[in-house]
This record gives C-alpha cells, structure tokens and sequence, in this order.
C-alpha cells in the first residue's frame, strides 16, 4: 500500500512550515507529527515528507535515525521506557530491565508477539527525585520496585491505568 | 587585507581566506581529511587543528578565517600531540587491512600516520565496531563502511557538485556510517570522482579493484577525448598497460572527471581492438588490406568523398586533406558543427565529439564541402566511396544507406566500425600515438603517446600515407608534423 500524506495532514504541515524561515526547517516538528499520527516513522513517511519540504530523502532518514526518539517500525500497545541513567540505576533500573526481560520475553528494542509491549532502555526522563523510573507511552511511573512493576504489567494487560496507542 | 604569521613567516592575505588557504600560500602543509578546495567547509576530521596566540584552544584551520595580526603555530608541540591524537582517534575503529586495500599507497590514514603519529595504540584490535564491507553501491564503486573515517567528503560532494544528495551520513556517534536509500545505486556519472577525494579505502572503483598496487603507476598527462569539454586528465600506467584516468584539475576546464570518460581508456585494451585490416567482415593482414582498399579507390577515380573527422587530431585530419587533395577530388568535408556548451551543468559537453573545433582548422585553410552537402552528394550517387573514420561515418549513414555507397573506414575497435562498412582499416589510438585537439573554448590539447600500440598498429596519418602510396598519390608523411603541410594553403 503506496503511504500517502494526507491533504489534511499537508494543510497542518504548511501552518508549520510558515514559523520557520526555511522550509526545511520544519522536518522535526513534521516527522513528531507523523510519530504521533502511526507511533512511528514509516520508510514511506520519509519519502513523502522528503518531497514535501524539497529535502533529499537521505537528509531525512539521517535525522530519522539520528534521533533515538524517532522510531522506525511500529511500536506495541504500550512503550514501556526504563530510564538507565545513574540515579535510576544506583536505585534499580537494571533489576527492573531484566524482570521485565523475563516477564515478556523479549530483549529491549524489541516488541511482543501479541502486540502489547516494547521494550526500550532510555536516557535520563528528568524524574531523577523519584528513582527508578519508567515511562509507559505518556505517563511516568515512580519509585517502582518488582511488586508494583509486577502490578502494573497486569493492570496495563486489562487495559487499565494508561491509554494504549 | 589580514596579515597573517604563520610559523614566522607573514602574509598578506583576501579577507575570508581561510588558515589553511593561508599557510598554503606560504607552503606550510596542514594535514587534512575533511576539506576539500572544492567543496564546503565542514570542520569534522580535527586533522587541521593548529595553535593560534591568544586562542584558549587549538582552532581548526580549515574553518577559521585569518584575521589581521594572528599568529599562527603548526609545528608547536602543542599542535603535534593533537594530531597524534586525532589520529589515534580515527584508527579507533579502522580495519588495518591495507595489504588488501587499494588505498594503500595514497592513503591519508597510512601517510599521516607516517608523518604525525607513529604511536602505537592504546585500544584494543578486538574491540574494534564491526561494519559491512564491500557494498557495491552504483556502476562504478562499492563501500567499505568499515575504513571510513566520516569526513562526509562523499556527501558534501552529492549534495555540492552533482545536486543529487544520494548520501548522508546515517545513525549517531560510534554506529554512523554513510549509506544511501536502500535499493537505490549511486549512478550520476560522476561517481569515480568519489572514490578520488576518499582520503581512505573506504570508497574504491570497482574498475581499478584488485588491479594494480598504486606504486607502481607511472603517470602521463592526457585530454579526456569522451566530449568536446576536452578535459585535462591523467593516464596511469604500467608495462604498457593503462590502469585509470583521474583527473587534472584546472581553472579553465576542469576539476572532475566523468565517469564516462574515465571509462574512455577500456577501448584502448578492450579484446575487439583491431590489429589487422576488415574486408567485409573477415580480418585479413594491413597489407593485402590497404591495396584492396586502394582498389575501390582508384575504380572510384573523381566520385572518391573523403570524410574528415571530429574524433581525429589536428594532424590526421590534415592527412586526409593532403589525400584528398592528391586525388584530386574536390569531394571532402571537414566541417562539423556541432552545438557546444556545457549539457549537465558540470562537464558533459553537448558535442559528442573532441575536436570538431580542430578540423575547422583544416577547413579554414582547405575549404571543402558542408556536412549537409557532402550526406547529400553520397546520397545522390555522385560520391561512390567515401573513406571516413568510423565514427565521423556514423554521422552521414542514413546517407551512406540510402545510396549504398562503399565505405572505406578507419577504425580502432571493431564495435566502432559501422555496418555495411565494405573494408576497414586499423589505427592508433590517441594513448598511442601523438596528436592535436581542441576543446570547445579553444583551448589547444597536445596529446603525447602513454602506451605503445599493438604490433603492425600504425598512426592514423601513417596508414593514410601508405594508401595514398597504393592508389599512386605520394604524401611523404614520416611524422604527425609532416602531415601539417595539410594546413597549408592549396
């Protein structure tokens, strides 16, 4: 199926580009919005967008994986983000990780086979006070330990807690 | 305008030189990967970093613009332990397979290795980021991602010179590499121009792989003969063998080399190359060759056309003027105009052809008949046979068709010798063999042998000599100046 960016999509994108004084500059703002559209960046999404802002497409797939926040295949249900930075590690973050390894059998960058859950290991979430912290799509989760990662995996299995994408 | 110090020796520079234009200038080399005269700026490799006074930090010489009163140092100590440094940086993640890399030689890693470094260093080989090797990206070059350094050379030159933008440099930090769409190639014919200004293996042609070590090339100055751009390049060779055409980079014609005229030099070595004579399409020896073409010559008498050719020198049209001359035949035609003018904004020339502007010479002084005529005369029967280089002969075959007049030809290969063609005689080709040319601005090419011709293989003037001496008209040419007395007034 051939993507296509839709007219409305291109409408907002103009209201973008018109901030910037060069067009080209928008490319971030505009691959955020097409993040937010699917959960990722479809290799389509970039020949599209490459031709819409007059960019070559090897400029936008360098940004593309240039940033870690972009992703490149869809994600699942819900994006579980452990935070590996110092704080979070010294209290935790890597008995979290490997519980999470074991609980969904997968490695991190990776995503269930039913579709609910990836994996990441993230930079610093700014949460530094409320040590280990994990963000599930939008919404951080606290001060975890096993018996409340434990708990939420299962309230996120019956859908409650956060909206899955 | 800044005055600039650099290592005690001062220099009046343009206001925006840069450190490193200056210290060129006054012939202090400043080792460098990422820039490039031609292309931006970039400020990547550190390779150039040099010690200005009253700068807290060495700068980068490539991206600091000389202000009045700078003093500059490249030799301090300072300076040199950055250079080690950069380049213990840079040979990081480096293969080291130079015995099988065909950089090696003109390699910047191995040369300022040599020059700034010689330390041993401190990471170890095993830990070294794997990265896939010989992709083959596009006609003309496959990629190491391994033996890059990312000095985005490539990338700048894709995005600069050609406007295409095929690469980029993808991912971040010690997981970057150059790459390109997937699936696409890499084919804007100006590739081969990548792999020259690689400062390391990591983008080789595909062409010269595996073909030669490249201290044992011999170089010789050459024209590129691909269009009527005329563009100044280098043969290099080896036993009598060519290996590559790089270019010469000038401030009239040319920095780059197209990669087809890069590719110019196959024929030359190419297995149709021809050594003997063609009748119809049976080789036979020179000499039985050269007396049945005399033949036809001589039954043809008056209704003999000869054709010269933009794709001959100076000197070998002017022997074909002499012939036609001796045959006293008033049929010949060395006017070819061509549209000229740059096609593809960078080197390829509208006119196909290398010396449309040499034969010119020959009809300013000999005169002659217009193409249109001459196709027109061949067409109408009262040109019986016309002699032609085989691919000035492609520009008047629907005439040579329409009347089936016998054609005599000159050719070097036989893929050049136009269908129909009733005999076909060899020469040398211009890697072989002295001779003139002209470029669409004027600009005069004097091209000097590179590589002997096969054996029994004569210049174009010789072999015209020696048929004019079958059909009974002596030209007495010993040499290509010899054939110049063709310039002179009838």
């Amino acid at each position: 199926m051939a993507f296509k960016l839709t007219e409305e999509f291109k409408a907002r994108a103009e209201k973008v580009c018109a901030k910037y004084p060069r067009r080209d500059a928008a490319l971030i703002p505009l691959l955020q919005e097409l993040q937010a559209e699917a959960g990722y960046v479809a290799e389509e999404g970039m020949d599209e967008l490459a031709a819409f802002l007059g960019l070559p497409y090897a400029r936008v797939k360098a940004v593309v994986t240039f940033y870690t926040m972009f992703n490149r295949e869809p994600l699942g249900k819900y994006h579980l983000q452990v935070c590996r930075n110092i704080s979070c590690h010294m209290a935790g973050a890597p008995g979290l990780l490997n519980r999470l390894r074991e609980k969904l059998g997968i490695e991190e960058g990776e995503t269930t086979r039913d579709g609910m859950f990836t994996l990441s290991a993230v930079e610093c979430l700014g949460a530094c006070g409320a040590a280990p912290v994990m963000q599930v799509n939008e919404e951080y989760f606290e001060k975890l330990d096993e018996a409340k990662l434990d708990a939420l995996l299962e309230d996120l299995r019956h859908g409650r807690r956060v909206a899955g994408r | 305008m800044p005055k600039i110090t650099i290592d005690g020796k001062t220099l009046e520079v343009a206001k925006g030189t840069s450190v490193l234009e200056a210290a060129q200038l006054l012939g202090v080399y400043i080792p460098r990967y990422c820039y490039h005269p031609k292309l931006s700026v970039s400020g990547n490799c550190r390779m150039c970093l040099v010690e200005v006074e009253k700068a807290p930090k060495l700068l980068t010489a490539c991206s600091t613009e000389a202000a009045d009163g700078m003093v500059v140092r490249t030799d301090s100590d300072k300076v040199k332990t950055a250079r080690r440094d950069v380049l213990e940086f840079l040979l990081i993640n480096h293969p080291l397979d130079c015995p099988i890399c065909d950089q090696a030689g003109e390699c910047g890693l191995q040369d300022y290795y040599m020059d700034y470094s010689r330390a041993k260093s401190r990471f170890a080989a095993e830990d070294k980021v794997r990265r896939q090797k010989r992709r083959v990206l596009g006609p003309h070059l496959v990629l190491d991602n391994e033996r890059c350094i990312l000095c985005t050379r490539c990338v700048r030159f894709c995005s600069e010179v050609t406007k295409t933008s095929e690469l980029d440099v993808m991912e971040r930090a010690d997981h970057s590499y150059i790459d390109l769409k997937e699936g696409r190639s890499l084919d804007n014919n100006y590739t081969l121009n990548i792999a020259d200004i690689c400062p390391v293996g990591a983008w080789t042609s595909r062409d010269f792989r595996f073909k030669s070590r490249v201290w044992f090339l011999k170089k010789a100055p050459v024209a590129c003969l691909g269009c009527a751009t005329g563009c100044l390049a280098e043969a290099h060779h080896n036993e009598n063998v060519i290996y590559r055409l790089l270019p010469r980079p000038n401030a009239e014609t040319n920095t780059w080399l197209c990669d087809r005229g890069r590719m110019t030099y196959k024929a030359v070595q190419a297995g149709d190359r021809l050594a003997k004579g063609v009748i119809k399409n049976g080789l036979i020896d020179l000499e039985p060759a050269l007396r049945e073409a005399a033949t036809r010559i001589d039954e043809a008498k008056a209704a003999v056309g000869v054709l010269g050719s933009p794709w001959l020198s100076v000197e070998d049209n002017a022997a074909l003027a002499l012939l036609a001359a001796g045959m006293k035949t008033a049929n010949f035609c060395f006017d070819f105009k061509f549209e000229t003018g740059i096609a593809d904004g960078i080197l390829v020339n509208k006119d196909p052809s290398p010396n449309a502007a040499g034969a010119a010479r020959v009809k300013a002084v000999r005169g002659g008949l217009e193409l249109q005529a001459f196709a027109a005369k061949v067409a109408s029967g009262e040109i019986k046979t016309v002699l032609a280089e085989a691919r000035a002969a492609g520009l008047i075959k629907d005439a040579l068709k329409t009347s089936g007049a016998r054609l005599i030809t000159f050719a070097t290969n036989k893929g050049d010798i136009p269908a129909g063609a009733y005999a076909t005689l060899p020469y040398a080709s211009y890697f072989e063999t002295a001779g003139t040319f002209v470029n669409y601005q004027g600009f005069e090419r004097r091209l000097e042998p590179v590589v002997a011709a096969p054996e029994g293989v004569k210049p174009f003037w010789a072999v015209v000599n020696k048929l004019g001496a079958y059909s009974g008209v002596l030209l007495r040419l010993d040499s290509a100046d010899d054939a110049m007395r063709g310039l002179e007034k009838k």
